[in-house]
């Protein structure tokens, strides 16, 4: 649709002249046989740049590992830098639709930044395979044509979360601890749907916003009578939200669940009393035991000396979904509706599990609780991380709701 | 010397002219972008550079006209005939309130209009079922009046370009008129100013609204540029680098601000393209601004024309 009205435009006055200034510039580049350029849009810097560090190193191993081809082609990367703005995403899109002349669009990491980049795609017409941005919309209330997401949508982790709470942690009455934007709403917020579907009662939901520097009153508003506490925090937060769990002595009173918190990235950072918390309700987790998963951690860890988290892995895994895509249709990434026809057909083996999108563009795929636990590594020796002890397998955005009734009721609010 | 300023501006506009053709897509619309946030710079400089004070919610002004076009248009199908003037109103109307700060001065007034920036992003953030949480609101068309429609970003680039050398024009009227220079007078002696008989606190409000509305418009133009608006628009940093650009062009200059904006913007989206440490080059570039050019590239340029004019005369018998 949006591509009829541009191509319209297109023909008016000025921007015929501008076509044919663009065409003498990218003629050649455009010339199939060249080779494919992907644009990865990632945050090199800024405040989430940890994570970011994790994509961009995680999709690097993948292409260095198949050295760099797909489709009988080789293949260029062009890293771009969103500093986690979206003004800065939406002109970094834009550099590389038209000046990199990119056949497509990887990323971007900041939930806020999606819509900005699937702005681009959607005025030029540019795939963007959205990873790992997990605005919930995207895949369900406004969805783009030209945009695929092979990450994840954010309450799908949070359905799977409340179920276990009630059927495995057998909790009834919890306190729900949430970062205060759209990420934590949706993964706290379909946590307390399911778990209150099936007769589980909210204690309290306490929301934090980003960079919450004191997590005493949180502590202190929890109720007494609760009998478990889910976490969803990111970034920095997480160590405070653990600092301030054990300081104010919680540990001896209360059970904290993760059901969004000790990734492996933040695994350094914690000591021994980290050891034996479930950490996360995640579609990844770096102790999974299958061969594609050992593969991948082992060379993730001989490269850079540490695990992945799910960044890494997710990026790992939209270098192999891109590239088996761009084999099935024998590299003709120029056709740009064949290209989407097979992100949206094929089905790949990744490290975290069985990928496949929905009719919706999100993949279903398997969601892992996890206990962080101290293995012995071949390559890192002995190290904490997440390892499965629950796997909810072909997990769908909708959870078991049809989807209809589900988009509905629209997003998640708080 | 004014003959020489003329030759300048013509040349600029002629290569802003043809910018489109020679530059491609991307410059483009980073130039477009290089306007937009000129506009917002040169209306916080209304301020800083004529009147002394350092506003930090410019950015409240320029999101919330933003925020007020994208709903109308997105949610309401309103037109743009509308919405646009609608979203200058809204911010000027928010102007209005937040003048009050010019009851205080000197850093009461930078601590009050960071307070007022937080409100902003706070209701912006935080109110999610009207103004979309971090997502935002998205899909917000190209302008179009009537059967007039912008339809590329080549067209709209012109269109920001008309915009911005239209604000210049009145920009420079209102600076030369009397209500500009009793800015200054005030900026100079705020004490003399009143004892000759003027109300500064009025004077003063009067161009924190003329300010706020020039900040509303840039958001006007923002927002049709970007096709969508979250509460970023609104956030501390773009107050702070409002005016930084403003200092690193340099203040109480009308052109200024756009070479400041061409400078913060262009560093960030060019150098980050292949250097990593795109920020320490941005750093490096505020300290030697502070360190070398505290009065702008502006007042940098006119240093050094000064002293080649003095070591001329000086050669001269």
């Amino acid at each position: 649709m949006a591509q009829h009205d541009a191509a319209r435009s297109f023909a008016c006055g000025a921007a015929a002249l501008l076509a044919a200034t663009g065409l003498a510039f990218s003629g050649a580049a455009l010339a199939q046989g060249g080779p494919i350029k992907i644009g990865l849009l990632a945050p090199v810097t800024g405040p989430l740049a940890t994570p970011g560090k994790d994509m961009v190193e995680g999709w690097k191993l993948y292409w260095e590992k198949v050295g760099y081809t797909a489709g009988g082609r080789k293949v260029e990367v062009v890293v771009a830098d969103t500093t986690c703005n979206p003004d800065q995403a939406l002109t970094q899109a834009r550099r590389l639709v038209h000046q990199e002349k990119v056949h497509f669009m990887v990323g971007p990491l900041c939930g806020h930044e999606g819509p900005a980049v699937a702005q681009v795609s959607k005025e030029t017409g540019v795939p963007l395979v959205m990873d790992p941005a997990g605005a919930d919309t995207v895949t369900k209330w406004e969805r783009t044509p030209t945009v695929v997401r092979t990450a994840v949508s954010a309450s799908q982790i949070g359905h799977p979360w409340g179920e276990y709470m009630y059927k495995e942690l057998g909790l009834r009455n919890v306190t729900f601890i949430g970062q205060d934007y759209t990420w934590g709403h949706e993964v706290t917020l379909g946590a307390v749907r399911t778990f209150t579907a099936l007769g589980g009662k909210v204690a309290k939901i306490i929301w934090n916003p980003i960079g919450t520097k004191d997590y005493g009153p949180t502590i202190a508003a929890i109720p007494a009578d609760t009998d478990g506490v889910s976490a969803v925090v990111v970034g920095a937060d997480r160590v405070r939200l653990f600092e301030a769990w054990f300081n104010f002595g919680m540990d001896k009173k209360k059970k904290i669940y993760g059901g969004y918190w000790l990734h492996q990235d933040v695994l350094p950072q914690m000591d021994e009393r980290a050891v034996g918390l479930i950490g996360n309700s995640l579609n990844y987790a770096a102790g999974i035991q299958t061969p594609e998963n050992v593969e991948f951690t082992t060379a993730f860890a001989k490269a850079y000396k540490r695990l992945p988290s799910w960044f890494g892995e997710s990026a790992y895994a939209v270098g192999l979904w891109t590239k088996t895509a761009i084999d099935s249709i024998g590299g003709k990434v120029e056709d740009r509706d064949a290209f989407l026809k097979a992100m949206r057909s094929v089905s790949i083996k990744a490290p975290r599990g069985p990928l496949k999108l929905d009719a919706y563009d999100n993949p279903i795929q398997n969601v892992y609780i996890s206990r962080i636990q101290k293995v012995k590594h071949p390559v890192l020796g002995e190290v904490m991380t997440n390892v499965p002890i629950k796997t909810f397998e072909g997990v769908s955005q909708f959870w078991n709701i049809p989807p209809e009734e589900f988009l509905k009721k629209g997003p998640y609010k708080r | 010397m004014d003959h020489a300023r003329i030759v300048f501006g013509l040349v600029a506009l002629a290569a802003a002219l043809a910018l489109p053709y020679y530059a491609g897509p991307f410059w483009t619309g980073l130039a477009t972008q290089m306007l937009i946030f000129g506009l917002l710079a040169l209306s916080v400089d209304l301020l800083l550079g004529h009147a002394g004070l350092f506003s930090l919610t410019h950015a409240s002004f320029f999101a919330v006209s933003a925020y007020t076009v994208a709903i109308l248009q997105v949610r309401y199908g309103v037109s743009t005939a509308l919405a646009a003037p609608a979203g200058i109103c809204a911010g000027t109307l928010l102007a209005l309130v937040f003048g009050l700060a010019v009851r205080t001065r000197g850093v009461y007034f930078i601590l009050i209009t960071i307070a007022f920036g937080f409100v902003v992003w706070g209701v912006a953030h935080r109110w999610s079922s009207f103004t979309g949480g971090d997502n935002g609101v998205t899909n917000v068309p190209f302008p179009a009046l009537g059967g007039l429609a912008v339809t590329s970003h080549t067209q709209y680039y012109y269109l920001v370009l008309a915009a911005v050398v239209a604000c210049g024009l009145g920009y420079r009227v209102l600076i030369r008129s009397p209500f500009g220079l009793g800015l200054r007078g005030i900026k100079a002696s705020e004490s003399r100013m009143r004892s000759l008989g003027f109300r500064t606190g009025l004077h003063l409000y009067a161009a924190f609204v003329l300010s706020g509305a020039l900040a509303s418009f840039a958001g006007v133009l923002y927002v049709y540029y970007n096709k969508f608006v979250n509460p970023v628009a609104a956030s501390f940093p773009i107050s702070v680098e409002a005016a930084l650009m403003a200092i690193i062009g340099g203040t109480g200059t009308i052109i200024g601000p756009f070479i400041g904006s061409g400078i913060v913007l262009g560093l960030r989206n060019w150098v980050s393209s292949f250097f990593e440490l795109h920020l320490a080059v941005m750093g490096a570039v505020f300290i030697a601004a502070v360190l070398w050019a505290p009065d702008g590239l502006v007042g940098l340029a006119g240093r050094l024309r000064a002293r080649m004019e003095r070591a001329k005369e000086a050669g001269r018998p």
